[in-house]
């Protein structure tokens, strides 16, 4: 369970980026935009709690997050 | 003194021992340098002195062993200048270099009197230790090892090979709890020994107990630190360098050595001078992972909004445009519609006169005909020329009558055809009259059969 969190957390880091770097160069459909606006602030939550929050509630954000994926 | 009986000379066991003594003393008079591996220190603590158990081995066996004595203000001599050159003190298991005088005593039996012990070799031999070490791993390949593995990208969970006690250690928790970004890390600490000879294996001990749960951790550090650079030999042990290359995670030293990196520290992922160098290295790792993660909220905050201003200004512009298309399209097609009217009205105009000039011509010509001298021919003509004269409409103009043609050019015959507002043109005898229809009503004798 914890290699798949450590796993996670960089992939939640990486879309992220993804995210970001679409929403500067402007290549994001009008559509789109809400739900990516959406899925970046969850995004960030999970890495911001990553930093300062315990692991244990990490795990509990990925696990929501995934859930919701699935 | 030997005594004879029964033809035998007979020694006591000290007669032996001393004359064993004279020998000794008198063949071996001077100070010899020895070297050999003091097996045991065996410092007593009350006296101070030393009972050193030498020995020497060839291919993994003993084949020479011996006792000696250092004395308490030799030791104390000795050690002082041990942990200055050698930063390590007089301790069991390390090869020395001796200046030894040799004796015999018939209680004591046979024993090296050490008075001096050189730091130089030691230092030397310590040197080629570590560089066996060295070799040893890199010829195994696994010098490169813990370096190799990817280092988390936010190390939060550490497993801590310490000791409470440790300034070291104190020093380190401090800078990670009280971080001003409020960084959260999760730490376990897994006390060792982290100086003396038991040193290396309370380490490795600690090792592979932290690798019966790999998965709960991120890094591993071995801290130490306050207790200057002395005793810091342990760290060159092969084994220990080897338990600590192969690890699965990587391995962080902070055990303060400024000058001649120990193996241990080569090994390792990343060594530290001090353990709080350790910690603020932990902390800019979650810097490094905070700032994209900053960037991008701000992204959102700032970029968002003028995306969607740009694309609302786009929408409007659009919309303009279509606004004005439709009006121009419109104004266009009226304009063609008043061109066809007009084209229309002074086309059947048009023909209206060419019927008249048609008429004309035939009346002049018939007048000129008319010049011939047949009477009844002429009487015939210009009743000819009467009747087609009377059929000419601007006659029935001149009556009063006048004609109404709609605005299509069509004359009117039946109000019916006609609402009210529409436009109607009326040709007079001098003239024409536009107007609108206001109401309108038929007549009530139908003298047109044809009404629909």
């Amino acid at each position: 369970m914890d290699t798949e969190d450590k796993y996670t957390y960089t992939q939640a880091f990486e879309e992220l980026q993804r995210i970001v770097s679409d929403i500067e160069r402007g290549e994001i459909l009008i559509d789109e935009l809400s739900e990516k606006v959406k899925r970046a602030k969850l995004l960030i939550g999970i890495c911001k709690s990553k930093l300062t929050d315990t692991e244990e509630n990490v795990g509990k954000l990925l696990a929501n997050l995934n859930a919701e994926e699935s | 003194m030997p005594e004879t009986k029964d033809n035998r000379r007979i020694f006591s066991l000290a007669d032996v021992g001393r004359s064993i003594q004279k020998t000794i003393s008198e063949r071996y008079g001077s100070l010899y340098w020895v070297k050999a591996e003091m097996n045991k220190l065996n410092l007593y603590a009350h006296s101070g002195h030393c009972f050193p158990e030498l020995l020497e081995k060839k291919d993994g066996k003993v084949v020479a062993e011996m006792r000696a004595v250092l004395w308490n203000s030799d030791y104390q001599r000795i050690n002082r200048q041990f942990l200055d050159i050698v930063r390590e003190p007089l301790k069991d298991g390390i090869m020395i270099l001796m200046q030894a005088s040799i004796h015999y005593d018939p209680l004591y039996g046979l024993s090296l009197k050490i008075h001096d012990i050189d730091p130089a070799y030691a230092l030397g031999h310590l040197e080629r230790e570590k560089q066996e070490s060295l070799a040893r791993l890199r010829k195994d390949g696994v010098f490169m090892k813990n370096k190799s593995l990817p280092f988390p990208q936010v190390p939060k969970r550490l497993a801590i090979i310490s000791v409470e006690s440790s300034k070291g250690y104190a020093d380190f928790i401090q800078i990670i709890e009280r971080n001003p970004w409020q960084y959260h890390f999760e730490m376990d600490l897994f006390p060792a020994l982290l100086q003396g000879d038991r040193a290396a294996d309370s380490i490795i001990a600690q090792l592979n107990a932290i690798r019966q749960q790999l998965t709960a951790y991120d890094v591993v550090l071995i801290i130490r630190g306050g207790g200057g650079e002395v005793g810091l030999s342990i760290y060159n042990n092969h084994t220990l360098a080897d338990t600590i290359a192969r690890f699965p995670l990587p391995i962080m030293t902070g055990i303060g050595h400024s000058t001649n990196e120990t193996v241990s520290e080569m090994v390792a992922h990343r060594s530290a001078i001090t353990p709080s160098e350790l910690a603020d290295f932990l902390i800019q790792h979650f810097h490094n992972f905070a700032e994209p993660v900053k960037h991008a909220s701000r992204v959102l905050t700032e970029r968002i909004p003028v995306l969607l201003g740009q694309e609302q200004q786009h929408l409007e512009r659009l919309a303009g445009n279509i606004h004005l298309s439709v009006h121009h399209a419109l104004r266009l097609h009226g304009e063609q519609l008043a061109h066809l009217e007009w084209a229309v009205r002074s086309g059947a105009l048009a023909v209206l006169q060419r019927k008249r000039h048609i008429l004309d011509e035939i009346t002049r010509r018939l007048q000129q005909a008319g010049k011939i001298p047949s009477r009844e021919s002429r009487i015939a003509l210009d009743h000819i020329v009467r009747q087609i004269e009377l059929m000419d409409p601007i006659h029935v103009l001149r009556r009063g009558y006048s004609i109404t043609l709609s605005e299509d050019g069509k004359a009117i015959l039946d109000p019916a055809s006609l609402q009210k507002g529409m436009r109607i043109r009326t040709h007079l005898a001098m003239g024409t009259v536009d107007s609108t229809v206001n109401s309108t009503q038929p007549t009530a004798n139908k003298l047109n059969p044809d009404k629909n």
